[in-house]
């Protein structure tokens, strides 16, 4: 009883989590010039923008000052949220409160290469754990399973984690992820990975027939994929700035 | 207990009401007591091909609205005991379907027959809809081509998720596979996507093949169903299609291009 009425009385709990979360990295502080780039983006995947959080990252700005007021009604107009900055000098970091944000220091290099390329040889112990809670809570983000054919005119999504289909994806049909998408089966319709901006986000197939592919608003059609390719099994990912496209294994 | 068959496709001229023709009289000629309603309210054809256009007085439209009786709407095969069919109405459109009325009409008919079969049509609109919902199985009609597979495809879906067994989360549609205008040497040439393309796209269990025949033709103009010409490749092959339909295990027939022996170039050997 006295549990029940002491868990009455709390209002909230706090909890640690890691949510995933796009960075926008700005190269340029000039706001038209991030509105232009916007509106391009938009057009491409406007299923991204759609009041998606984003903290903006500064740690390449060389600048102390920032029209960063500016800059986060661009990132609203195109239905971004700014909800932190990281980096900058402490102008930056005071303005970035004055504007309700909150403020994140910049990332160390060292952590930062850790991060992106996961060597556990070279880490020290710390580090290591610290990778093994990211990908735990990854698991637990829900990875949705479909069973079956997914037809044309059906569109299976996993929202928040990844998705596996365990069948065929066929022309007309849509598989979308926030992560990453595996078919165990031919890929003939469309699949878009990473829909947040998830740049990390992978696509598999058994086989490659599909009519788009996109990782984070990063597309090609079937029209651009290297014909060799098609009816392979293949895996498609975002480097060096574009879809790389290879035969799986 | 009456097995509702609908027969569908999606997209249109594929051979849906030549289809449900055939099989009903099939099934019928088995000594099954058969019902096929034309559910292409607005572009009436099955009392065509069943030749019996000549006496529809009543038809869906008008049981649903309660402007006549079932008994007076049905129409009884001349040729075959035991089939009836449920003419559409030619004057009116598909919003004169209602669900409830679609669902009474199936229940009245479950009383008394074996096999009710809805010929769909085309589309995927509320006629197509509501010529599924009942459904407890589905005969979904494929020629070898690329658009009318991707249609057959995306019916397939809806039977997935737009039927009473789907919404009611009971056992799903059972669905059958029935390719239809078959010709194996385009096939081989190329004109045509081959029996396993199809099979695999879709992967739903092949019910028949129906050859590319001039016996359908005929068989549609004049006005008797395809099934009654047992000399012919497709009444044959529908036949096949009826055997597999009851459960029995019936060989592949049709789907190879068939080498013409001396005798038979010299003698013409058989009809088409």
């Amino acid at each position: 009883m006295s549990l029940n009425a002491n868990s009455a009385d709390i209002a909230f709990t706090f909890k640690g989590g890691m949510l995933p979360m796009t960075v926008m990295e700005l190269s340029s502080a000039d706001p038209e010039q991030i509105r232009s780039q916007l509106a391009g983006k938009l057009s491409q995947s406007p299923a991204f923008f759609q009041h998606t959080p984003v903290v903006l990252s500064v740690e390449k700005l060389d600048e102390p000052h920032l029209a960063l007021e500016r800059i986060c009604a661009v990132c609203r107009d195109h239905k971004l949220l700014p909800v932190a900055v990281r980096g900058g000098a402490e102008p930056v970091r005071q303005s970035a409160w004055a504007l309700g944000l909150g403020w994140f220091a910049p990332v160390e290099e060292g952590r930062a290469r850790l991060l992106e390329s996961v060597g556990p040889a070279a880490v020290s112990e710390d580090a290591v754990e610290e990778v093994d809670a990211a990908d735990q809570e990854m698991v637990a983000v829900a990875t949705r399973l479909f069973r079956g054919t997914v037809r044309s005119g059906q569109q299976v999504s996993a929202s928040e984690g990844d998705l596996v289909v365990i069948g065929a994806v066929n022309a007309g049909a849509e598989v979308l992820a926030a992560g990453s998408i595996h078919v165990y089966g031919a890929l003939r319709g469309r699949a878009l990975a990473g829909i947040h901006g998830n740049t990390q986000a992978g696509i598999y197939c058994r086989e490659l027939e599909a009519e788009l592919l996109s990782v984070a608003g990063n597309y090609k059609r079937l029209e651009d994929i290297d014909s060799q390719l098609l009816g392979r099994a293949t895996e498609v990912h975002f480097t060096q700035e574009q879809l790389e496209i290879k035969p799986l294994g | 207990m009456a097995k509702i068959i609908v027969v569908t496709s999606g997209k249109g001229g594929v051979g849906k009401t030549t289809s449900a023709a055939a099989i009903s009289t099939g099934l019928a000629l088995r000594g099954k007591k058969t019902v096929v309603i034309d559910f292409d309210v607005g572009l009436r054809n099955l009392d065509l091909i069943m030749g019996c256009e000549r006496r529809v007085v009543y038809d869906l439209v008008n049981v649903i609205q309660g402007e006549a009786g079932l008994n007076q709407a049905l129409i009884r095969d001349k040729r075959v005991e035991n089939l009836f069919i449920l003419p559409a109405s030619q004057t009116r459109d598909k919003d004169a379907l209602t669900q409830e009325g679609v669902e009474r009409i199936l229940e009245q008919l479950k009383q008394d027959f074996d096999f009710i079969l809805c010929d769909s049509p085309a589309g995927i609109e509320r006629g197509a809809q509501l010529a599924m919902y009942f459904a407890d199985e589905a005969i979904v009609v494929t020629n070898p081509e690329v658009s009318s597979v991707r249609d057959s495809d995306r019916i397939l879906g809806l039977l997935g998720s737009k039927t009473r067994r789907a919404e009611q989360s009971l056992d799903p549609v059972k669905e059958h596979l029935l390719i239809t205008r078959y010709n194996p040497s385009r096939v081989t040439s190329g004109d045509m996507l081959t029996l396993d393309d199809i099979r695999e796209i879709l992967s739903v269990d092949l019910l028949g093949l129906i050859p590319e025949s001039e016996a359908v033709l005929r068989a549609s103009n004049q006005g008797v169903p395809v099934t009654h010409d047992a000399a012919s490749d497709a009444g044959q092959a529908y036949s096949d299609t009826v055997s597999r339909l009851l459960g029995e295990d019936m060989p592949l027939r049709f789907h190879e291009v068939q080498r013409r022996g001396l005798l038979n170039r010299m003698f013409g050997g058989g009809r088409r």
